[in-house]
């Protein structure tokens, strides 16, 4: 038993953590209501600023490119992590350590550090960039991810289920489809929503590598709060935290139904 | 004449340059069940994935129905596979796991789902067939894998230690069971264990193997009676192996020297003069007393200790040389033996057995 005295220390302090991350939060939802300009003062409630965000024409136009930007990322990294996974879980090669260590280091390397880098190849290679010079950066950062997911759902599959498919007649198309892939399918589909999060998320490499012309919702979020934190900004924000709570809470009971058939 | 179902030629396999199976030669005949039946890492396991086809032989052939099979994929071969995890699909439930080989050979659908229901009937768990394998119990789980293989109607049908992962009583019920439906369908049954008593009760022919190699083929009867050789003797029950010089040899008899006495043994090929010979004498077929028995075998010893184990008693008995002699008595057969008392442990000669050396 945790005395009564522990108990409450540790309460205060979790509640600290939740509002220490939500406080930030809280306010930048309240704010995208402020019938204010300057968007430091409360004046009073308004809905205007939802308004005029359906009519900035930029601001769609970058939300467009992210969400395209995120699409292609998502199925690139997806295909490829989850290959690279099933590759490193199968098969037995020289230097297969060394492999699976390659995979781990864009996660812990710098963004600016493969932003630069894509950005010297392009200029080797005189490219002119453009929304999907992009793409390159945004794969190579989230296909470990994706491959960590996986490689850690494989770890608990039990290969003879493979054996018990391909005994039962199955070749191997059949057997990948019908009985490696279904099992599988919760660690590519979290593999493939960390890829979605964090290209849509992603800064550093976007501002490096786009065109001048294409700009990424967090590109345009930006130059917009270098002069000033416009409600706009706020609303954006409010309407990015609304839709992430929404995927969050499906997948969250998705998953907590799945875990209740097994 | 019979007809060979499965037949291995020379086979051998490598692992790292070492032989797990090394240039066996097996018939087995359709419609026999027959047991591969050794110590972990003698190569029964490896054997069995061979004919079922996860491994490819390094060299010699596979003939299934007298075609050669070694290099054919597993999932074009008249066979299946009970393993010994059960590996049953857990994103499926139980019809749809029993259904799996039907529907991937594009059988119509009623007659899989009559089929699958009568394989279902089989295994008494036809209400079962919504459930996921996750909900049923180890026992239901094995009969579940057994049904999604013998649902195929295959030629042969290879278990991998099937029974292994289930408690003592269930796996007595089930082994019985299984000889039954083996009976019932006719199928040729090549069944793996490393347990001699399961084997002993529902093999028609007993293959024992050790490093990778066969030491005896034969009925369950003729192994644990007739060993022929340390390794099976050793292995299958239990058994008292007794080292001597071969003193004299007359005929289709021959006296050996053991600790200071001698023992008449039947003469045969692993018999020579001036020379080692090993014989095997099973525990339950001597007896221990206070007085030599007339027409019997009979070694003096002392008496060590009596164990009582249930179904009988143990008596050890230490011979001069310090070799050990276990008999075992039926309860009501005990003579009252202490440890001052010399005791006689005697058996009938015909329950002797000559092994290889």
């Amino acid at each position: 038993m945790m005395r009564p005295r522990t108990k409450k220390i540790l309460f205060s302090f979790s509640l600290l953590v939740f509002l220490f991350f939500y406080i930030p939060i809280i306010f930048v939802v309240i704010f995208s209501f402020n019938d204010s300009k300057l968007g430091t003062v409360w004046t009073g409630f308004t809905l205007e600023w939802y308004g005029s965000i359906l009519q900035n024409k930029q601001l769609i136009s970058a939300t467009m490119n992210s969400i395209y930007l995120a699409v292609i990322t998502t199925i690139i990294s997806t295909i490829l992590g989850t290959l690279a996974a099933l590759a490193l879980h199968r098969y037995t090669f020289i230097g297969k350590k060394s492999v699976e260590f390659l995979f781990y280091i864009p996660v812990v390397i710098p963004d600016i550090v493969v932003a630069v880098a894509l950005l010297a190849i392009y200029g080797l290679l005189n490219m002119s960039l453009g929304l999907n010079t992009a793409v390159p950066g945004h794969v190579a950062i989230t296909i470990s991810y994706v491959m960590l997911v996986v490689l850690a759902r494989l770890s608990s599959f039990d290969n003879s289920l493979e054996e018990a498919a391909k005994d039962l007649g199955a070749n191997e198309w059949q057997t990948f489809w019908k009985v490696t892939f279904p099992l599988i399918f919760p660690g590519v589909l979290a593999g493939a929503l960390l890829a979605f999060t964090i290209s849509l998320d992603e800064f550093v490499i976007s501002f490096f590598t786009l065109g001048p012309g294409d700009n990424t919702l967090p590109v345009l979020v930006y130059s917009m709060v270098r002069l000033g934190v416009s409600p706009e900004v706020n609303v954006l924000s409010t309407i990015i935290i609304a839709i992430m709570f929404i995927v969050v809470f499906v997948v969250g009971l998705r998953m907590r139904k799945g875990g209740e058939a097994k | 004449m019979s007809v060979q179902m499965v037949q291995l030629e020379h086979v051998t396999k490598e692992f790292d340059e070492a032989n797990v199976v090394d240039d066996i030669n097996l018939d087995i005949r359709a419609g026999e069940f027959l047991t591969l039946l050794g110590p972990s890492g003698c190569g029964k396991t490896t054997t069995l994935r061979m004919i079922a086809g996860f491994e490819k032989p390094t060299s010699g052939k596979i003939l299934l129905n007298g075609k050669q099979v070694d290099d054919m994929e597993p999932y074009k071969r008249e066979v299946n596979t009970v393993f010994q995890s059960y590996s049953l699909f857990p994103h499926m439930n139980v019809y749809d796991n029993v259904a799996f080989g039907l529907k991937m050979k594009k059988v119509g659908k009623d007659e899989i789902r009559e089929r699958v229901t009568k394989a279902l009937k089989l295994v008494q768990l036809e209400e079962y067939g919504n459930r996921k394998p996750k909900q049923l119990s180890g026992g239901q789980q094995q009969r579940i894998a057994i049904a999604r293989a013998i649902v195929n109607n295959p030629k042969v049908l290879l278990l991998d230690e099937p029974l292994g992962a289930l408690d003592l009583k269930l796996r007595k019920q089930m082994q019985l069971e299984l000889k039954h439906l083996q009976q019932t369908l006719g199928i040729t049954f090549i069944y793996v264990t490393h347990d001699q008593e399961e084997a002993l009760t529902m093999s028609d022919r007993i293959v024992v193997m050790n490093k990778g190699k066969i030491e005896q083929i034969g009925l369950p009867r003729e192994i644990y009676e007739n060993p022929t050789t340390r390794f099976v003797a050793d292995f299958i029950g239990q058994t008292n192996i007794i080292e001597g010089t071969v003193t004299a040899i007359n005929g289709d008899k021959a006296t050996m020297e053991f600790s200071g006495q001698t023992i008449e043994i039947p003469n045969s090929q692993n018999v020579a003069l001036n020379e080692e010979a090993f014989i095997s004498v099973r525990p339950e077929k001597m007896k221990a007393s206070a007085v030599p028995f007339e027409g019997t075998i009979n070694l003096k010893g002392t008496f060590k200790e009596r164990i009582y184990v249930g179904s009988v008693t143990k008596i050890v008995v230490t011979m001069p040389n310090g070799k050990e002699l276990t008999i075992h008595e039926s309860h009501d057969n005990i003579e009252e033996l202490t440890n001052t008392n010399d005791v006689y442990v005697s058996w009938n000669p015909k329950n002797t057995v000559v092994l290889k050396k």
